[in-house]
């Protein structure tokens, strides 16, 4: 008995040998942009003079989005090597490899039926060699800019798991004129700047324009009677009413994440707190009552969670609340001012302004205050809004007039949620209080 | 018959008479018997903190005494302690023949099993242990053919030995972290970690497609910041092939690999 036991220990050791492993950890990686070779979308030679432009200019939108948002790098087409329409089908991924990308994709583009544009595209991995994500799209040729945002997407999803951004608008208020004459406009651009508009004249002073998250509708700030207003605006039939007619000033609107309600602050005799109200029934309900300033309001992402700031402690800090008022807390902690809380569309974070020893950063922090991190620093930049993937901030910077009165300019800006890839976002005039819509349907 | 009884009888009783006087165990001779003395026994690391005399150190006391003692060698000691190679190299050629420094550069460090230098404790001296130790130092085999019972190896052996060097594992990572980009998009957790592995034939290169322990994970709809983690850990495995591979000799120790791809530090 003995002896089969040291039989089947010595087995097991012989085992264990047998399958030993060697392990190794890989914690560290190359932070580089993923090399992407984007391909102008090949088409029959009879639609030549139709779809040479859109062919062009398709792949330019896709590369310009993957490269802005700084995790690819779109290879020059100078240095492909494959040109042939073959590659569509079946690309020669050694000669993909040789010029390092890792990622490939090709097109056809096709005109159907009343002249309408079909856009086929395909994404391939070079290394795996195998097709990873391929869509067909039919729109009308002139909408091509919109397909490219969207093949843009699909590209961005499939490699980083996360919704793209590519297709979506910004709403924000473009400044003209002097400092102490400013004129501000109500506009809106897709999110690469192309097809800008002014949404006003620019008569009435306009603040804080926010998209309602599942309409094509907007809500902002303006003056009625003298006193700063809640507007809402139908962006597709030009609609703009009043929301409430309240006895004292309305401002910070926002809507809730199912578009069915604006959160707001109302002033009345000196103090402001948080009331939102219903949009079908306009009925109003206070959530609020300190006699300190609440402003700022910002919903979580499932509609459950509010966060705010507020001056109650004695300086102005974000506090977090339930949807209806109950359980208040103060989150923010590490010193210095905090305004305009806004909570991330994946749920996670709360992007914050902070005036910290007379400079402005625009940071984020967790839902519960920890883990602040402050992704870029200026004499006055605020107003963080985020993309619909919860992965970029856009905000606006402002400069200082200098002796000579001249010098200010107010500009939009975006960055990343690592602090890097900030950029500047081209407006015709100045800007200021961005606002990112969803995903356009 | 009566004559023979005391014939008998006188015989025995001399005999008898010439065993008490002839005989010296039968002479007792008046002896001191030591008193009595009581000592008490304690535990000696209740009394003191000096630390217990290692068993090499007893032996190593031993040898000195015995040298002391003349016994006659012609041949010289080996010095237990070996560890001195530099020493060595400067002394004199019967120490050098003891363990030569390049011997054991030639041998691959790991594969040596580690002897424990300890000594047999033995109560009194055994000269032929004397010549046991001299024969092996003048032995010049390597010393993993030594088999002197004496010595014992560690358990440890065979699992160092079934392992990569530190500096292979080095060498083997840096080509990775070099290989992967890594998605800085997606959205981290504890669980993001994807282990690959790996079967290389003996340039380096991929013997069979890479595979991902936990595949199946890779096709959950809900796992596609884990796919997409996954997707780029495989890309920085083709990417690298062929990796520069360690030592072909040892081929069998770093034929399959299991690859783990942490984004911790770079997502956190």
């Amino acid at each position: 008995m003995r002896i089969v036991k040291y039989l089947i220990v010595i087995s097991l050791l012989f085992i264990n040998s047998a399958f030993a492993l060697i392990e190794i950890d890989i914690t560290e990686g190359n932070r580089e942009p993923l090399p992407v070779a984007i391909t102008s979308f090949f088409y029959d030679e009879v639609d030549s003079i139709k779809l040479n432009e859109i062919s062009k200019n398709l792949s330019e939108v896709v590369s310009a989005d993957l490269e802005r948002c700084g995790l690819f790098a779109a290879i020059d087409k100078d240095a492909f090597i494959q040109k042939n329409p073959a590659m569509h089908l079946r690309p020669r991924f050694e000669d993909w490899r040789l010029i390092k990308a890792q990622a490939l994709v090709t097109g056809r583009l096709k005109l159907v039926d009343d002249d309408k544009l079909r856009v086929e595209f395909r994404l391939w991995d070079t290394l795996a060699e195998k097709e990873i994500e391929a869509l067909v799209l039919i729109t009308t040729t002139d909408n091509w800019r919109r397909i490219s945002h969207m093949i843009a997407d699909k590209v961005y999803e499939r490699l980083t798991g996360e919704g793209g951004y590519f297709d979506t608008r910004i709403l924000y208020v473009a400044e003209s004129g002097p400092k102490n004459k400013r004129i501000k406009k109500l506009s809106i651009m897709d999110q690469d700047g192309a097809n800008h508009r002014f949404l006003t004249s620019g008569k009435e002073l306009v603040l804080t324009p926010r998209f309602n998250p599942v309409k094509q509708e907007i809500t902002y700030l303006s003056y009625f009677k003298n006193l700063p207003r809640v507007y809402l605006l139908n962006i597709e039939t030009g609609n703009q009413e009043v929301v409430g007619d309240f006895p004292g000033m309305t401002f910070a609107p926002r809507f809730s994440p199912d578009g069915s309600k604006i959160i707001m602050s109302l002033a009345k005799d000196g103090n402001s707190d948080i009331y939102v109200m219903e949009l079908k029934s306009r009925v109003v309900t206070r959530l609020t009552t300190n006699s300190a300033i609440d402003t700022s309001p910002s919903y979580s992402p499932d509609g459950k969670k509010i966060t705010f700031n507020s001056d109650r402690g004695g300086s102005q800090q974000i506090y977090v609340m339930d949807n209806d008022g109950r359980n208040q807390k103060r989150i923010s902690s590490e010193g210095g001012n905090y305004a305009t809380p806004v909570w991330s569309p994946r749920g996670d974070l709360i992007a914050f302004t902070k005036n910290f020893k007379g400079s402005y950063a625009i940071g984020v922090m967790r839902t519960n205050g920890e883990g602040e991190r402050l992704l870029t620093e200026n004499w006055y930049q605020e107003a963080p809004s985020w993309s619909p993937n919860g992965r970029v901030l856009t905000f606006y910077r402002e400069t200082p007039t200098n002796e000579a009165g001249q010098g200010h300019s107010s500009t939009l800006w975006s960055i990343d949620l690592t602090g890097f890839n900030e950029r500047k976002i081209d407006t015709p005039e100045d800007g200021s209080d961005p606002s990112w819509s969803n995903l356009m349907q | 018959m009566q004559f023979s009884i005391i014939t008998s009888s006188l015989l025995h009783v001399g005999f008898i008479i010439f065993t008490i006087l002839g005989l010296p165990i039968f002479n007792n001779p008046n002896v001191d018997i030591p008193p009595i003395i009581q000592v008490e026994i304690l535990e000696i690391t209740e009394q003191t903190n000096v630390p217990e005399i290692s068993k090499r150190e007893v032996e190593e006391k031993k040898i000195e005494e015995k040298k002391k003692d003349n016994v006659k060698i012609n041949q010289p000691i080996m010095k237990p302690k070996i560890e001195k190679s530099d020493e060595k190299v400067k002394d004199p050629a019967p120490e050098e023949e003891i363990i030569k420094p390049e011997t054991i550069a030639e041998k691959n460090i790991v594969n040596m099993p580690i002897r424990k230098p300890v000594l047999k404790k033995k109560d009194n001296f055994d000269e032929l242990k004397i010549a046991e130790l001299i024969d092996m130092a003048q032995d010049t085999k390597p010393i993993e053919d030594a088999k002197d019972e004496e010595y014992e190896s560690l358990d440890s052996t065979e699992t160092l030995s079934d392992k990569l060097t530190l500096s292979e594992e080095d060498a083997i990572r840096s080509q990775f972290l070099r290989c992967w980009s890594v998605p800085l998009g997606i959205k981290y957790d504890d669980s993001m970690v994807v282990k690959v592995k790996i079967t290389l034939k003996q340039d380096g290169s991929l013997m069979k497609p890479p595979e991902v322990t936990d595949h199946q994970r890779m096709n959950k709809p809900s796992e596609k910041y884990f796919k997409v983690l996954a997707e780029s850990a495989l890309r920085a495995v083709r990417r690298c092939d062929p990796i520069k591979a360690p030592a072909a000799d040892r081929y069998d120790k770093w034929k399959d690999m299991q690859l783990s791809f942490d984004p911790r530090e770079l997502l956190r």
